[in-house]
């Protein structure tokens, strides 16, 4: 949580509400799962408007760089995902497991590629909230893998989580960047 | 020694067979071809004879190395040279370009750069012979080189090779007020690692702030979606009349060849390095083994200029090695990983020097053609950029899964 005195519309048993709600993984033996929260300073829409791309990943993930999909937004749709040079993977293949337009989540699961996340199921969730008296975003998102041989649990949820920081990060400096075109378009 | 040994046995082999042999003359004249250095030849009987000249010449001075096991394995390894056609098609060289009355003043130098197995070419090279003449090398001119890999696009590769030697220029130009406490040699050093030190600084500032149209971010019109860029090394090389001073970001490398012995000058940043190791850690990341021990498990260089998502656990800083010229310095070899994965830098030192050497025989076709160009009869451009084009094809041949540039910095001749 929020150390630096920042007030926020949300609180911990919130928080946890919504992750009860929308962040219910199976785990089996041998997987490992956990949960990142990011607080944005940007609305909703526009922070949906970027997560919700299924067909276009690489708008906020800075380790994608192109993305095919076949056939249309809908729930089993497959794409697939070429990675930038120079991180362990070249490719992925991911399916769309669930798009609420309405409770705004995205869920999807990795069925193929070079890298070593097995089994691999992700849920992105966004939550209006009030930072510092202005409309924010509060990001919640989960994810279940096998742990590949040769790593512990513990490494496999920090490798993880490494490359979902780095997404929700970038992830937070185009929402709020939008977020201040946004304002200045609106006062022309 | 035991790979070099199976390597060469492995070549003989392949050199009895006819077909391989007609293949390799192939390869080898498309590679001369590519290397751009000079027209080609006018005939195919000429081809021929070149070629064949040019492949019997090296078994005269390797005879009378048969102790040089390093350099027995020259041609088993050139033979075994195994570039894919898209590859091929993509290779880039730059040969120098001589200017009559400034060519004395001028180091001689080749380079290569290739994208070789890789998906694309992230590299990049950048040389400024006669950057400037600042005060602290008593106005007399230096010679910048640098070698730059990218990694996740070519982006920030290619705005260092624009745009970091106008920052060191413009450092050197500064005259600032520094303190003159030691002696004269502290007091250069001191404010040539300053000047590497910022101007290394200001561009991983520039990286981290730059969309991919280029423009800096405040300035640009782009669809902000696009603007995460990722990273690349970075290592350069200043020449002076008295020292070399490299600075180094991320895991290519620099290495001197002094009286036959291969020295680092710089020291390549691997997570795994154990000083680099409890610096990540110190600044709350960690080193995981993915496909080889990478920072948080996703980078395999622990330095690099950009990355903005992974700082501060990548670093910008370089590391600065300020070392005076003796005369013993053969050359200096300034190169990406796609090369040093393959070649340790004794056998690259072994390799550019022999091709630098000036009883290397008059008959290989390079040098011909060079002295015929050439009005002055005692340069000989054509020898680094031998060397350069030599490496990189040994590089490939071993199987070198990615880009590879190669600067190599003719020393002895190089008196400025």
């Amino acid at each position: 949580m929020e150390a630096n005195g920042i007030e926020n519309l949300t609180n911990p048993n919130q928080e946890r509400e919504f992750i009860r709600r929308h962040h219910k993984h199976e785990l089996v033996d041998n997987q490992c799962s956990s949960t990142l929260v990011k607080h944005i300073n940007a609305p909703v829409h526009i922070v949906w408007s970027l997560v919700r791309r299924f067909d276009q990943p690489q708008k906020y993930k800075p380790f994608i760089s192109r993305c095919v999909v076949k056939g249309n937004m809908e729930i089993g749709t497959v794409r697939e995902v070429d990675v930038k040079s120079g991180l362990p993977a070249t490719r992925s293949t991911e399916r769309l497991e669930l798009l609420d337009d309405n409770e705004h989540i995205l869920s999807i699961r990795i069925v193929g590629g070079d890298h070593r996340l097995k089994n691999y199921s992700s849920i992105i969730s966004l939550h209006p909230e009030t930072i510092e008296g202005r409309i924010g975003t509060l990001v919640i998102e989960s994810f279940v893998v096998d742990v590949p041989e040769g790593n512990t649990k513990d490494e496999t949820c920090y490798f993880v989580e490494a490359l979902i920081k780095c997404n929700l990060k970038s992830l937070a400096d185009i929402s709020e960047r939008l977020a201040v075109q946004d304002t200045t378009e609106s006062r022309v | 020694m035991t790979e070099i040994y199976r390597t060469i046995s492995t070549g003989r082999g392949d050199d009895v067979s006819p077909t391989k042999c007609r293949e390799r003359r192939r390869r080898r004249i498309e590679m001369r071809r590519q290397a751009a250095v000079f027209g080609e030849p006018s005939s195919s009987r000429n081809r021929d004879r070149t070629d064949m000249e040019v492949y019997s010449s090296f078994d005269v001075p390797l005879r009378k190395q048969a102790r040089r096991s390093e350099i027995g394995g020259l041609p088993a390894d050139i033979g075994g040279f195994l570039a894919p056609p898209a590859a091929s098609s993509c290779q880039k060289s730059e040969a120098p370009v001589w200017k009559g009355e400034e060519t004395e003043d001028e180091p001689l130098y080749g380079i290569v750069s290739v994208m070789g197995r890789s998906r694309k070419m992230e590299d990049s090279v950048t040389v400024k012979p006669n950057l400037c003449k600042p005060e602290v090398n008593r106005q007399r001119p230096v010679h910048f080189f640098a070698v730059y890999d990218g990694h996740g696009g070519s982006q920030v590769s290619t705005l260092c090779s624009t745009t970091m030697h106008t920052f060191v220029k413009e450092e050197l130009e500064q005259n600032l007020e520094e303190e003159e406490e030691g002696s004269e040699n502290d007091v250069v050093e001191r404010k040539w690692r300053g000047v590497m030190k910022r101007s290394f600084k200001r561009m991983d500032e520039m990286a981290t702030s730059t969309c991919v149209c280029g423009t800096s971010v405040p300035l640009c019109n782009c669809d902000p979606r696009e603007a995460a860029i990722s990273g690349s090394t970075a290592v350069t090389a200043v020449l002076t009349h008295d020292h070399i001073i490299v600075a180094n970001t991320g895991d290519s490398r620099a290495v001197l060849c002094r009286n036959g012995m291969a020295i680092p000058l710089s020291n390549d940043h691997k997570p795994d390095r154990p000083d680099e190791r409890a610096r990540i850690e110190a600044a709350g990341g960690r080193v995981l083994v993915v496909d080889g021990a990478r920072v948080e498990g996703i980078l395999a260089t622990s330095r690099a200029i950009g990355d903005r998502y992974l700082k501060p656990m990548v670093a910008w800083e370089p590391e600065v090695t300020f070392m005076r010229r003796e005369s013993g310095d053969e050359c200096l070899v300034l190169a990406s990983d796609g090369l040093w994965d393959v070649l340790s830098s004794q056998l690259a030192c072994d390799i550019a020097r022999f091709c630098l050497r000036e009883e290397t025989p008059s008959s290989l076709d390079l040098n011909r053609m060079a002295q015929e160009d050439d009005n002055d009869g005692e340069q000989n451009p054509s020898r680094s950029v031998l060397a350069a084009t030599l490496l990189t094809r040994l590089a490939l041949g071993r199987q070198s899964s990615d880009n590879i540039s190669v600067v190599v910095i003719d020393l002895k001749n190089s008196s400025q």
